[in-house]
């Protein structure tokens, strides 16, 4: 199919979609076929470019609040000598820095008000350097867990979240119940100690800001009475997407008894829910595209109609079924082919247009101020595919009548 | 006389009907020779463009053989067929039935262009020809906007256009008052010896018949000289 041998077929099939007809009603469709395919590509585009752009900001905030890989052990029962083993690790390869965490929950409460937390005791010079919590403080501040040794009411740092589900506020002191206390003569009986709130943080993953709490290194070990014990190395390293490759590396390098988790692992449910949520969007977009294609499908039956005469005066002067049959599609594929186009710039233009002017969301609803758009590439081919691919089906059952026309039958009579 | 171009031997052909078969004609037999022009008349509904559509490679007959030179007609494949039609023949119909959405010399140019020839090639070749057939001041008129007789003419303009060896044309003049048809008939009758044509032609038009170099009447199924 050269371009030589399939000029005529075009030159018909231009011909015929731009000329007047005698039934207005066709041309109307064949419009409203443009204009179908043009408005399913551009929601596409739109759609596929906010989803994206969610899933990027969305990662963007997640992973400047946590770690990329955690080294823990697998029998919980905490890591001693921590200092050299951290030491040791920070110098692998891809490891760009390293942080001592000792994680346990407890019972944050104020007055009759309470709420779970995790605890995490830091030491913040090492904490900042894996996950972005601390520096996310925007009520006081967290600088006070930087003062080494024993403070009376030693000071903590809680989410955003949890501040207002126990209505604490910064300066406030709050009361922490471990249930992890000291083993008395009548059993395990729960430790209680209070704190002052320095600074409140606000991730805007509940999540994070419902129970991350975090406190001095030193202060954790007293709370959960564990001498110089910490539960995780937290690391941040070099390439994001490696982190299972490394995390298994930094196991090997630990030693037996150690296990990672990383940063894909622990949100793998979010990032599935992001993907299927990518998926119903082009399934319910794309049935736009498939609408447009059953007026392609309606705009050529009709003109196969209107034209049976013409096709078989075709034929009789020599014109064989496959060439009409490629005049038949490529109507069906340039009606495609322009509104795929013009559904390509609005939907592109409109996606740049988007992220300049940045649409305003509310923050407390969204986590996020504006309407992201990140327009890729590899979606405007997936979508142009699929929209020239169904359109292409839409030709196969008009073209293929129109190849079916028995020239003589069909002037037999006027 | 010179030899056969066309030659039809045994050819019977005959329709499915609602009620039984419709034999139109029976083992029909004749020759045209090269040069000829030959008028083939009969009562409507006689089988006349049936017949003409068989030695055209429109339909197939139900038996007998129908020879173009060294082409057997008949038994040629769809493929075949559509290139034996654009190649070899130039077919007139009783209605000019030119595609309206293009001009004049596009409809004129319209078999060559099927067949791949260039298009500013087949546009001269289109205009070439509507000077032959007196339209040399029309080629871009869209064909609505020409007369009965002159569309009739693009018509003939677009059977001549590929020089094919066999002209059929049927009933060329039967959609168009006597004057106008007589320029009609005029005009082929005079391209007919110009470009040393072989002409087949139905018509009701005795006069026109007249002016043929031979008249077959179709009757009873059979084809007979007419006096
Ligand atoms: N496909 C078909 N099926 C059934 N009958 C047909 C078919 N085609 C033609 N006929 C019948 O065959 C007969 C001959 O038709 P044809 O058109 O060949 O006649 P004709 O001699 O050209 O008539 P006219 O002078 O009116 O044009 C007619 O009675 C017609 O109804
Ligand atoms: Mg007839």
């Amino acid at each position: 199919m050269d371009g030589e041998r399939v000029r005529f077929e075009l030159f018909i099939a231009a011909r015929y979609l731009r000329a007047k007809r005698r039934q207005a009603v066709i041309g109307i469709i064949t419009g409203i076929s443009v204009a179908g395919v043009a408005a399913g590509v551009m929601s596409l585009i739109i759609a596929l470019a906010i989803t994206n752009g969610m899933q990027r900001d969305l990662q963007d905030r997640l992973l400047s609040s946590t770690a990329h890989v955690d080294l823990m052990r697998i029998a919980s029962d905490g890591i001693s000598d921590w200092q050299t083993l951290l030491a040791r690790l920070k110098k692998l390869p891809h490891v760009t820095a390293a942080a001592p965490g000792l994680y346990g929950q407890v019972l944050v409460s104020r007055g009759a008000k309470s709420g779970g937390a995790l605890i995490k005791g830091v030491i913040p010079a090492d904490e900042r350097t894996v996950s972005g919590l601390l520096q996310q403080v925007n009520q006081g501040s967290a600088s006070a867990l930087e003062k080494q040794g024993p403070i009376a009411v030693p000071p903590i740092v809680i989410g955003k979240d949890l501040a207002e589900t126990i209505g604490a506020a910064v300066g406030d002191t709050v009361l922490v119940t471990s249930p992890q206390g000291g083993l008395t003569p009548i059993g395990i009986v729960p430790k209680y100690q209070r704190y002052s709130v320095v600074g409140i943080f606000h991730s805007g993953f509940y999540q994070y800001d419902s129970t991350y709490t975090f406190m001095r290194l030193a202060d954790a070990q007293r709370l959960f009475s564990e001498p110089d014990l910490i539960s995780v190395i937290s690391f941040k390293v070099d390439d994001l997407y490696k982190a299972n490759e490394i995390g298994r590396q930094i196991e090997a390098a630990a030693g037996p008894g150690f296990q990672t988790t990383n940063w894909m692992e622990q949100n793998r449910e979010l990032f599935r829910a992001l993907k299927l949520e990518q998926i119903v969007t082009f399934i319910v977009l794309g049935l736009i595209v498939c609408v447009a294609a059953l007026n392609i499908l309606i705009a050529l039956t009709m003109m196969v109609m209107e034209k049976t005469k013409d096709i078989a005066v075709l034929m009789s002067f020599g014109v064989r079924a496959d060439q009409v049959r490629r005049i038949f599609l490529f109507q069906g594929l340039l009606i495609s082919v322009l509104g795929t186009a013009i559904g390509l710039v609005l939907g592109y233009g409109l996606s740049v247009f988007g992220g300049h002017y940045r649409f305003p969301l509310d923050a407390s609803v969204y986590s996020i101020d504006h309407l992201p758009f990140a327009p890729s590439i590899t979606d405007g081919l997936l979508v142009s595919a699929v929209s020239l691919g169904v359109s292409l089906l839409a030709t196969l059952y008009p073209s293929t009548s129109a190849a079916r026309v028995l020239p003589a039958e069909a002037l037999r009579y006027e | 006389m010179s030899k056969a171009l066309l030659d039809v031997r045994g050819l019977s052909k005959s329709y499915a009907t609602g009620r039984g078969r419709l034999e139109l004609f029976r083992e029909l037999s004749f020759e045209v020779a090269e040069g000829e022009m030959v008028a083939i008349v009969g009562e409507s509904g006689a089988g006349k463009s049936s017949l003409l559509h068989l030695l055209a490679a429109l339909d197939k007959p139900d038996a007998g053989e129908v020879y173009l030179d060294a082409i057997r007609v008949d038994q040629l494949s769809l493929r075949e067929q559509a290139e034996f039609r654009n190649r070899q023949i130039g077919y007139v119909w009783q209605f000019h039935y030119l595609l309206p959405e293009f001009t004049a010399e596009e409809n004129v140019a319209m078999p060559l262009l099927a067949r791949g020839t260039a298009r500013p090639e087949a546009i001269s070749a289109a205009r070439r020809w509507l000077s032959e057939v007196e339209l040399g001041d029309r080629f871009s008129h869209r064909t609505g906007e020409l007369s009965g007789g002159e569309q009739q003419r693009v018509s003939l303009a677009r059977a001549l256009v590929t020089q094919p060896r066999l002209l059929f044309a049927d009933e060329p003049t039967g959609d168009l008052d006597n004057r106008t048809g007589d320029v009609v008939f005029s005009l082929i009758q005079r391209l007919h010896k110009a470009h040393g044509l072989t002409s087949v032609l139905v018509t009701h038009n005795l006069e026109f018949a007249g002016r043929c170099d031979r008249i077959l009447r179709l009757r009873n199924g059979g084809l007979r000289p007419a006096n």
